[in-house]
């Protein structure tokens, strides 16, 4: 496995070369003298590498560069702590060390299944589409052996990716009510507008759908899923205001699950054109739960009314018949 | 009471500023507000704290809430009688107290503890009964609660301390303080009859045990 992914890196980093692209580690001899050659370059390159490190984001593009200099500076900095590694090496750099490569292979990763989102109308989320996503960054199919669990890991990316987008734009929306910008929405309104747009990141892969819910369902998918939908949720109502610390918490969370998942099931079977079915579903379920909420207020304030009448009556009763005099 | 608690949700950007002016000016003296500048929670450094944090708040909340409750079952017991204002009063500060870890809970997105219906009702149960026999019943009560509530406290604070005193030191205040307002009220229900012996003996023990698996129940439930 370290070897494969050494070979990988070794494939990234000489993939300008015309010599080598994509190579198990067989080339690591070559790899090895080129890397040579290219250190001092990479001297000069490491420094802004290092700074770029800090804050690096896992967005494929911007990243597609900085990772190659972190691959380099990771193989860099490898080479030489192997070379010293006679002396006492600094637990600090080696522990840095780790954390680069754990950090760039989940990078890769993540810009494995980046790419494979593209191929998913064509092979479904599974072991194909990734493979080809890996094929079309110039790596080895055989990276999908990264994957154990391929489909599962392809759809939890996208869903993530998605729940990320969501927070983000909520808190724009946020920040822009703040500055005074924006209307504040009400909150029916609030969520509706939510949970369309984080519904609308569905319609481009939503012929192969029903098969990612499906892969979701499956047992050992099925606490990650849980935690993305309960984060999306919590998110939600954190932007739409709700700062309740009693049961209204978990109510409120569960109803939004609850639409959030009926819609979503509803979409998939919707053919009318821009899934309007959908999004008036969408609007008769939140109007069910304001009316039922409201009907709650009402039957309480009632209850209490209620309450209140008959202690009247058993006080008057009690004065009718003398009980309340003291004797 | 709910279309203001709506209202208050729905508009609760634009009071916030508002809101901590008030707040402040509010401020009865010893306990120091939290502003919008900082937090008494320090930002977590990893996930591991996070969920540390998280867990610490949400007992602690957990156990104002109860204490809140029993003290309104004593009350609509023995509100009408000689030791209403008295416990009126202690009550008002478990108030203040269960405010400030609302504001807490909802600054830092802590999710509030799910065996809250079972505290409410288990809470104003045991007040109520305990008020039904006397005075003196209500005064152990009270004194039981308070005592594993310090206990409690005292030993959230040791753990701070030993984990990193510095970097809670607003935290450790505000925990520092809460516990010096329940040992007052221990205090308080020592002074006001609560020693006659067998009463006593009875809900030491009863609420001594009730407390540590509230405590216990609430961290390893809500884990």
């Amino acid at each position: 496995m370290a070897a494969l992914l050494r070979g990988l890196r070794a494939g990234r980093l000489l993939r300008g070369l015309p010599s080598v692209v994509a190579a198990p580690a067989s080339t690591n001899q070559q790899c090895s003298s080129l890397r040579r050659s290219f250190h001092c370059a990479a001297l000069r390159l490491q420094d802004e590498s290092k700074s770029d490190k800090s804050s690096a984001s896992s967005s494929s593009s911007s990243s597609s560069s900085t990772t190659h200099h972190e691959h380099y500076q990771a193989h860099s900095s490898h080479q030489d702590t192997e070379a010293a590694s006679q002396q006492d090496p600094d637990p600090n750099s080696s522990d840095r060390e780790q954390d680069e490569e754990y950090e760039t292979e989940e990078q890769l990763q993540a810009q494995i299944l980046a790419a494979a989102l593209e191929f998913v109308p064509l092979h479904g989320w599974s072991m194909e589409a990734i493979a080809a996503g890996a094929e079309s960054l110039g790596l080895s199919s055989a990276s999908t052996g990264m994957f154990p669990n391929g489909s599962g890991d392809l759809v939890l990316h996208f869903i993530s990716q998605c729940n990320s987008k969501l927070t983000e734009i909520l808190a724009e929306q946020h920040n822009q009510v703040q500055l005074g910008q924006a209307e504040r929405k009400k909150t029916a309104d609030f969520l509706r507008d939510a949970v369309e747009t984080r519904l609308r990141m569905c319609i481009p892969y939503i012929e192969t759908w029903p098969q990612a819910l499906s892969i979701l369902l499956l047992p050992h998918n099925i606490p990650d899923s849980l935690k993305h939908l309960s984060t999306m949720v919590d998110d939600i109502w954190y932007y739409a205001g709700d700062r309740s610390t009693d049961m209204n918490w978990y109510t409120k969370r569960a109803v939004l699950t609850g639409l959030y998942n009926t819609t979503e099931l509803v979409m998939l079977q919707d053919s009318s054109p821009d899934f309007k079915d959908t999004w008036a579903f969408l609007d008769n379920r939140i109007q069910d739960v304001v009316n039922m909420a409201t009907t709650a207020k009402q039957m309480q304030s009632t209850g209490e009314a209620v309450a209140q009448g008959l202690m009247g009556a058993a006080v008057t009763l009690k004065n009718l018949t003398g009980l309340n005099q003291k004797r | 009471m709910h279309r203001a608690a709506h209202t208050a949700l729905c508009d609760w950007p634009q009071f916030v500023k508002p809101a901590m002016i008030r707040q402040s000016l509010r401020c009865t003296g010893s306990l120091q507000t939290s502003s919008r500048a900082y937090s008494v929670i320090p930002p977590p450094r990893d996930r591991e704290e996070e969920e540390m944090m998280h867990r610490m708040l949400r007992v602690d909340h957990a156990g104002e809430y109860g204490a809140n409750r029993i003290y309104a079952g004593q009350m609509a017991v023995l509100g009408r009688s000689r030791t209403g204002p008295l416990i009126q009063q202690m009550w008002d500060q478990e108030k203040k107290h269960l405010a400030k870890f609302n504001e807490i809970l909802a600054e830092n997105r802590v999710r509030p503890t799910a065996l809250l219906p079972l505290w409410n009702l288990a809470g104003f149960a045991l007040g109520a009964s305990t008020a039904l026999l006397g005075k003196e019943g209500a005064m152990a009560c009270t004194v039981a609660v308070e005592e594993s509530i310090s206990e409690h406290y005292n030993s959230q604070i040791r753990a701070l301390m030993e984990s990193d005193p510095e970097r809670y030191t607003e935290l450790l205040q505000m925990i520092k303080e809460f516990r010096d307002d329940e040992m007052d009220h221990h205090d308080t229900g020592l002074e006001h009859d609560a020693e006659s012996v067998s009463v006593f003996l009875i809900f030491a023990l009863d609420d001594r045990l009730l407390n540590k698996n509230i405590s216990k129940g609430s961290v390893v439930l809500n884990n």
